[in-house]
C-alpha cells in the first residue's frame, strides 16, 4: 500500500568535495539574502534601498574600518577554533577563553601601572603573550580532561564561559574597580601604550595584521608540521593515530591549548582595540559568532579572514539599517538571524544528502 | 513668631526675584522668539533666496540682506539607545524625550539605533557620523568611554552623554563632549515617605540593577524617606532588604527578586530599578490575587496601568527639555561643554516652591517629577510629601542631611556618622556613595 507521507530520511554524506562545499555556502548565502529581501519588502522598506545600506558598509573606508575591528576578535577566535574543530574537539569555549585573555591582557597593564614590572613598550607584547598563554590553560583543562577521563568537551567549554565571564565581573565589581570611578565596574582606562590603535590611528589597521600573520602561522601548523599532521590525524580517527604511534592526549592537548590561546588573543584585542578598559559583559559574544565563521569558511584560515569581515560588516549594518532607514532592531535580528540560520542549514546539506521515497 | 518672620521675608524675596526674573525671562522670550524667527528666516538655503527675490513678497524680503553665509542646515540629532525603544523604563523615556524635544525645534531631524550593546558603541557612533548626524546623545553609562574616543576623533561633531562623568566640562573628556543626568534621589526621597507612611509590616524591599553610586543613592534615599515616616507614625525603625540583579533589564529575574522580597522578607512595598514594569505587575498579583496588598512604583515612566491596585507613586523622568537644550546649543553655534544633573524645579518655567495646597506633587513638569500620589497615602503624609518635593524646588531641604532623618545624624551599616549635625551631601558624595544607610539589612556587595 502507498503511503500518503513520503518516507524521509537523512542519510550522511561520505565525502564532500571542496568545491561542492564552497558551493552549498554560495548558495545559502544567497538564499538567505533573497529570504531577507522577501521580507523587508513585506514590512514595507525597498529590498534593494536596503542591500545598497549594506553594501554601503563594505565600500565607505570609516565603516570598513569598523567592519574590520568587529571582525578581528570573531577571526582571531574563529582560527583557534579552525584547529580545534579539525582535531574533532568540538570548542564551545571560544567565549569564556577570550574572557580570559582579557582577564590576563588587563593583568598586565595593571601589573606595569600598579607595580612597574614591565619596561613601557613591552607592555602591549606581555598582553599578547599573557593573554595568549590564558585563554590556552583555560581550553587546555577542558582537553585534558577529555585526553585523560573522556570528559565530554561540549560540555566543560560550554560551561566553563560562564566561570570566566563571572569570574571577570568579580574583578571588575571587586579588586579591580577603578578607585577613581565613582565606584562603577569599570578597570582603569589604558594608557595610550596598552591601546592598539597607533598606525594610522585605528586599531583596524594593526588587526588585519594580526589576523593576516595568525593565518599565516596556523596555516604553516596545519600544513607543515609534524604537529599538525597528527592533529589532523587524531581529528580524523584516534584510533588511526594510536596506531601510528601518536601521542592521542599530547596532540589534544597542545591543539587545546593553541586553540584557546588564540581565543584569548581575541580577547586581547576587545579590551586593546575596541573598548580600552576591562568591564563586566565585554564581549557580547564574539566567541559564539567565531562558530559559525569557523564553519562557514571550510575551517580554512585563509577563508576565515573575509568570512570574520564579512561578519563584521553584518554587525555594522545593523546599526546602519537601523539609522538611515529607521527600522527597528527587532528587524536588524530578523536579518542577522536569517543569515546565520541559512548557513547552519547548508552546513547541514553538506554532510547529509536527504531522500524522500515513496512506500 | 520667627518663624511667621522667616516666611514673609522668604516670601518677600519670592516675589521681587520672581518679578525680577519674569522680566528677564519676558525679555528673553521676546528675544528668543525674534531670534527665533529671525533664524528661521536665515535657515532657507540659497535656492530660496533665489525665489523670494524674485516675488518680492512680504517679510521675506529682509532674508536677502540678513543672508550672508549660505544656510545652516537641519541640526542632525543621532541617539544610541542601550535597549529597545518598547521596554517601557530607560529606553523608552529617552525615545519620548527625543519626540519632546523634535516636536518643538522645527529645525531638527533625528534618528536612532537601539539595542546597542555597551562594548559596541563605538561603531554606532561611527554608523550615524557616516551617515551625517552631527549631534550624537549616548544613553547608556556604558557608552562614556566610546563617547569621549569618539569626540576626540570627531573635534567637528557634538557629542552628549546621559549618565555618566566624563565631559569637557569635568576635564576629562574633548570639549565637545558634555554630560547630563535627570537625577531621582530626591523623588525616591519622597517615594519612601509614602513607603513609610502605608507599610503595615515595617519592611520596605528594593530590586536593585547594579551595586553603583547611582542606584546605591537612590536606595538610601527610599530607605531614609521611608524611615522617616515609619518612625514618626510608630516610633519604631524602618528595616529594608536589597536584592540585586546585575543587570538593568532582566523581567525574569526580577520576578524571583521580588518574590522573594515579599515572601521572606515580608515586605509590603517594593522599589525597584531596572527597565520593566515587572515588580509593579508582582506588587499586583499579590494585592488582586493572594490577598496581601503589596504597593509598588512607576520608574521612568507612569506605570499605572501595570498595576492600578498597587501603585503607590513614582519616579518619572522627561528627557526632551535636555535634549532641546543641546539641539538650541547646536542650531545656534552656542556650543559649550556642560555637566548638567537636572533635579526637581530645574527646567521649570519658574523654580519658586508653592503653596503645599497648590502643589504640583504628582503632575508633570521640568525633568523629573512624581507619579500621580495614590489615595491610599494618609494625607497628612501627602501633604508632607508635597511640602517636601516643593521645598525641593528651591533646595531648601536636602534628603542626605540630618533633616531627612528625623534630625539624627545619617549613619551607615557600621554605625559611622556619614552625614552630621548641619550638613548636606554634596554633589562628589552623592556620586561615589558606597555604603548603605543602618536601616538597610542586607549586605552591599563589596570588595
Amino acid at each position: 500500500m502507498r503511503s500518503a507521507l513520503p518516507l524521509i530520511r537523512v542519510q550522511r554524506r561520505l565525502e564532500v568535495p571542496r568545491r561542492v562545499s564552497a558551493a552549498v555556502s554560495a548558495v545559502f548565502i544567497l538564499l538567505s539574502f533573497a529570504v531577507a529581501a522577501l521580507i523587508f519588502e513585506l514590512m514595507g522598506v525597498s529590498s534593494i534601498a536596503t542591500f545598497g545600506v549594506i553594501a554601503s558598509v563594505f565600500t565607505n573606508p570609516n565603516l570598513l574600518l569598523q567592519a574590520i575591528l568587529r571582525g578581528l576578535p570573531i577571526g582571531l577566535a574563529a582560527l583557534g577554533l579552525s584547529i580545534a574543530f579539525r582535531m574533532n574537539f568540538w570548542n564551545i569555549g571560544a567565549e569564556g577563553q577570550l574572557y580570559m585573555g582579557m582577564f590576563a591582557a588587563t593583568g598586565v597593564v595593571l601589573l606595569h601601572e600598579y607595580q612597574g614590572l614591565i619596561a613601557e613598550p613591552l607592555v602591549i607584547v606581555f598582553m599578547v603573550l599573557a593573554s595568549f598563554v590564558a585563554g590556552g590553560l583555560y581550553c587546555a583543562l577542558s582537553a585534558a580532561l577529555k585526553a585523560k577521563m573522556g570528559v565530554n568537551e561540549v560540555l566543560t567549554t560550554l560551561m566553563l564561559n560562564y566561570v570566566a565571564i563571572l569570574f571577570v565581573d568579580f574583578l571588575v565589581y571587586g579588586p579591580w574597580r577603578d578607585p577613581k570611578g565613582f565606584n562603577f565596574p569599570l578597570s582603569i582606562q589604558f594608557p595610550d601604550y596598552a591601546r592598539l590603535g597607533f598606525v594610522m590611528g585605528s586599531p583596524s589597521y594593526e588587526g588585519l595584521a594580526m589576523l593576516l600573520v595568525v593565518a599565516f602561522l596556523v596555516y604553516g601548523l596545519m600544513r607543515h608540521t609534524t604537529l599538525g599532521f597528527e592533529m589532523r590525524v587524531v581529528g580524523e580517527s584516534p584510533e588511526v593515530a594510536k596506531h601510528a604511534g601518536i601521542s592521542y592526549a599530547k596532540a589534544l592537548i597542545i591543539g587545546g591549548f593553541i586553540s584557546g590561546g588564540l581565543a584569548g588573543i581575541a580577547g586581547f584585542s576587545v579590551v586593546s582595540g575596541i573598548i580600552g578598559r576591562l568591564r563586566p559583559r565585554a564581549s557580547p559574544g564574539y566567541g559564539y559568532t567565531a562558530i559559525i565563521v569557523a564553519f562557514l569558511a571550510l575551517l580554512n584560515p585563509w577563508l576565515i579572514i573575509p568570512a570574520s569581515i564579512f561578519f563584521g560588516g553584518l554587525i555594522v549594518a545593523g546599526d546602519l539599517i537601523q539609522a538611515s532607514l529607521k527600522l527597528p532592531f527587532a528587524a536588524v535580528q530578523i536579518f542577522q538571524s536569517i543569515i546565520f540560520l541559512f548557513i547552519i542549514a547548508g552546513e547541514f546539506m553538506k554532510r547529509y544528502r536527504i531522500i524522500v521515497s515513496w512506500r | 513668631m520667627t518663624l511667621e518672620k522667616r516666611l514673609t521675608r522668604r516670601k518677600f524675596l519670592g516675589v521681587s526675584t520672581g518679578a525680577a526674573a519674569g522680566a528677564v525671562a519676558a525679555g528673553a522670550i521676546i528675544g528668543g522668539i525674534a531670534g527665533y524667527f529671525a533664524g528661521q528666516s536665515t535657515a532657507p538655503t540659497k535656492e530660496v533666496t533665489r525665489t523670494v527675490t524674485t516675488t518680492v513678497a512680504g517679510p521675506a524680503q529682509t532674508v536677502t540682506k540678513t543672508v550672508e553665509k549660505p544656510v545652516t542646515e537641519k541640526v542632525k540629532a543621532g541617539y544610541v539607545y542601550v535597549g529597545p525603544v518598547g521596554d517601557f523604563g530607560w529606553t523608552y523615556s529617552h525615545d519620548l524625550g527625543r519626540k519632546w524635544a523634535d516636536a518643538r525645534l522645527a529645525n531638527v531631524e533625528s534618528t536612532y539605533i537601539e539595542s546597542v550593546p555597551e562594548a559596541e558603541a563605538a561603531g554606532a557612533i561611527e554608523t550615524l557620523l557616516a551617515e551625517g548626524y552631527e549631534l550624537i546623545i549616548t544613553t547608556s553609562f556604558g557608552y562614556m568611554d566610546a563617547t569621549a574616543e569618539m569626540a576626540e576623533k570627531n573635534p567637528d561633531k557634538y557629542f552628549v552623554h546621559i549618565s555618566g562623568y566624563r565631559s569637557g566640562a569635568a576635564g576629562n573628556a574633548p570639549e565637545n563632549m558634555s554630560a547630563a543626568f535627570a537625577e531621582f534621589y530626591q523623588l525616591y526621597y519622597l517615594n519612601g515617605l509614602a513607603a513609610g507612611a502605608v507599610t503595615k509590616t515595617g519592611v520596605v524591599g528594593y530590586v536593585a540593577a547594579h551595586p553603583i553610586p547611582e542606584v546605591i543613592r537612590h536606595i538610601n534615599a527610599f530607605v531614609l524617606g521611608a524611615n522617616y515616616a515609619y518612625k514618626k507614625r510608630t516610633g519604631k525603625n524602618i528595616k529594608a532588604y536589597v536584592n540585586w540583579l546585575f543587570s538593568w533589564f532582566d523581567p525574569g529575574k526580577t520576578r524571583t527578586a521580588a518574590v522573594s522580597l515579599i515572601e521572606e522578607k515580608n515586605a509590603d512595598v517594593l522599589a525597584f530599578t531596572e527597565d520593566s514594569p515587572t515588580t509593579l505587575q508582582v506588587a499586583e498579583e499579590y494585592t488582586t490575587q493572594k490577598g496581601k496588598q503589596v504597593w509598588s512604583l512607576s520608574h521612568y515612566g507612569d506605570m499605572t496601568q501595570y498595576g492600578p491596585n498597587s501603585h503607590l507613586t513614582g519616579q518619572i523622568v522627561n528627557w526632551g527639555p535636555l535634549y532641546l537644550e543641546f539641539y538650541r546649543m547646536v542650531a545656534t553655534g552656542t556650543w559649550q561643554s556642560v555637566d548638567i544633573w537636572t533635579r526637581i524645579g530645574d527646567y521649570l518655567p519658574w523654580r519658586w516652591r508653592l503653596p503645599v495646597e497648590k502643589s504640583t506633587a504628582g503632575k508633570p513638569e521640568g525633568t523629573v517629577y512624581l507619579a500621580p500620589l495614590n489615595p491610599a497615602i494618609p494625607s497628612e503624609w501627602q501633604l508632607e510629601i508635597k511640602r517636601r518635593y516643593e521645598e525641593m524646588k528651591e533646595l531648601l531641604f536636602e534628603p542626605f542631611s540630618p533633616e531627612g532623618n528625623l534630625d539624627q545624624p545619617i549613619r551607615d551599616q557600621a554605625g559611622e556618622v556619614r552625614i552630621g549635625p548641619g550638613e548636606r551631601a554634596d554633589h562628589d558624595m552623592l556620586w561615589t556613595m558606597d555604603w548603605f544607610v543602618e536601616y538597610i539589612e542586607s549586605e552591599l556587595p563589596k570588595v
